[in-house]
C-alpha cells in the first residue's frame, strides 16, 4: 500500500508542474512553448484527477487502474507533440513545419498501427490494452526521436540555450526511464530500490522545465563551439 | 525522390529504430510497464507475468458471471 514517501514525491511532482506553469507564465514562455505547457497542464489536472479516484476506490480498485493507464496514455500523446513542437521550433529556420507535420502524423499513425497489431490477435479488453500498448511505444518512439533532435541541433549548430534545455531534459527523462526499465527486466530486482526511485524520474521533467523557464532567458546563446565541433 | 517521400522513409526509420530498441529492453521483460508520467504511484498490473501465479484479471469478461475479485 501507499506510505508517505509516494505521497511526498506525488506531491513534489505536482507542486514541480504548477511551478512550470507559473515560470512560463512570469518568464512570457507560455505560448511559445505552447504544447509543453499544455502537457504540464494536462499532468497536473491528471495528478489531482488521480488523487480523487484513488482516495474514493483505493489503490488497487479498477476504476484507479483504467483511469490511471488511459490517462498515462492522454499524458504520453501530448509529450509526444511537446517533443514534435521541439522540432518545429528547432526547424523553423529551414521553413519545415509542412515536413515536420507530416512526419508527426505519420509516425503516431505508424506507431498506433503496429501496436493495434501487436495487441489485435491476443488480447481479450482489446481497447485497454491497446491503450498501454500504444503508450509503450510512444515512450521509445520519443526517446528515438529525442537523440535524433540532438543529433540534429548538434549539426544546426543550434545556439539557442532555453532550447537546448529543454532538448536535453527531454533526453535524460526518457533515457532515465528507458534505462530504470531495462535494468528492472535484466535484473529482476522488482521490490525496494526501482520502486522507491521510479517516481522520482516522474519528477525530473518538471523540475528541469521549471528551472529553464525560470534561469534561462529567451535571448540566451551558447557558442557554438561549446557544443560540439562537428567536421562539414 | 520528393521530399515528402523521404520524410515518410525517415519517420518509418524512426519507427523501426524505437520498436527495435523496445524489443531489446522488454526481452527479458517480467511484464512491467515503462510508464510513470507525473508523480502518482502506478496501480498493479493485473498482466503481469512472472514467476508467481497470475491474478484474475478484472475485465475478462464472458458468458458466465464475474467472479468476486479478491481486492475489490
Amino acid at each position: 500500500m501507499l506510505g508517505p514517501y509516494e505521497y511526498a514525491v506525488w506531491l513534489i511532482c505536482s507542486l514541480l508542474e504548477v511551478a512550470v506553469l507559473v515560470c512560463a507564465f512570469k518568464k512570457d514562455a507560455l505560448r511559445r512553448y505552447l504544447f509543453l505547457n499544455v502537457n504540464t497542464a494536462a499532468s497536473l489536472v491528471i495528478s489531482i484527477a488521480r488523487y480523487n479516484i484513488l482516495s474514493h476506490y483505493g489503490f488497487t480498485s479498477k476504476e484507479y487502474l483504467y483511469f490511471y493507464f488511459y490517462s498515462d496514455a492522454l499524458l504520453t500523446i501530448t509529450l509526444y507533440f511537446a517533443l514534435v513542437s521541439l522540432y518545429s521550433l528547432v526547424f523553423a529556420e529551414l521553413k519545415a513545419a509542412r515536413y515536420v507535420r507530416l512526419g508527426t502524423v505519420v509516425l503516431l499513425s505508424g506507431t498506433a498501427l503496429f501496436s493495434y497489431a501487436v495487441v489485435q490477435q491476443s488480447s481479450a479488453k482489446l481497447v485497454t490494452h491497446f491503450v498501454v500498448e500504444l503508450s509503450q511505444n510512444l515512450y521509445f518512439v520519443g526517446l528515438v526521436l529525442t537523440y535524433v533532435l540532438w543529433a540534429a541541433v548538434l549539426k544546426m549548430r543550434e545556439t539557442r540555450m532555453r532550447l537546448i534545455q529543454l532538448i536535453l531534459s527531454m533526453g535524460v527523462y526518457f533515457s532515465l526511464f528507458a534505462a530504470n526499465f531495462a535494468m528492472q527486466n535484466l535484473y529482476h530486482m522488482r521490490g525496494s530500490f526501482f520502486e522507491y526511485l521510479t517516481p522520482l524520474f516522474g519528477c525530473f521533467l518538471p523540475m528541469s522545465w521549471a528551472y529553464t523557464f525560470w534561469r534561462v532567458p529567451e535571448e540566451a546563446r551558447l557558442a557554438p563551439s561549446r557544443l560540439a565541433v562537428v567536421p562539414r | 525522390m520528393s521530399r515528402k517521400l523521404v520524410v515518410v522513409f525517415l519517420t518509418m526509420l524512426v519507427l523501426v529504430g524505437a520498436m527495435g530498441l523496445k524489443t531489446a529492453v522488454v526481452a527479458h521483460s517480467d511484464g512491467s510497464l515503462i510508464m510513470a508520467q507525473g508523480g502518482a504511484p502506478q496501480p498493479p498490473i493485473p498482466w503481469k507475468q512472472g514467476g508467481a501465479p497470475q491474478p484474475p484479471i478484472p475485465w475478462k469478461q464472458g458468458g458466465a458471471p464475474q467472479p468476486p475479485i479478491p481486492w475489490k
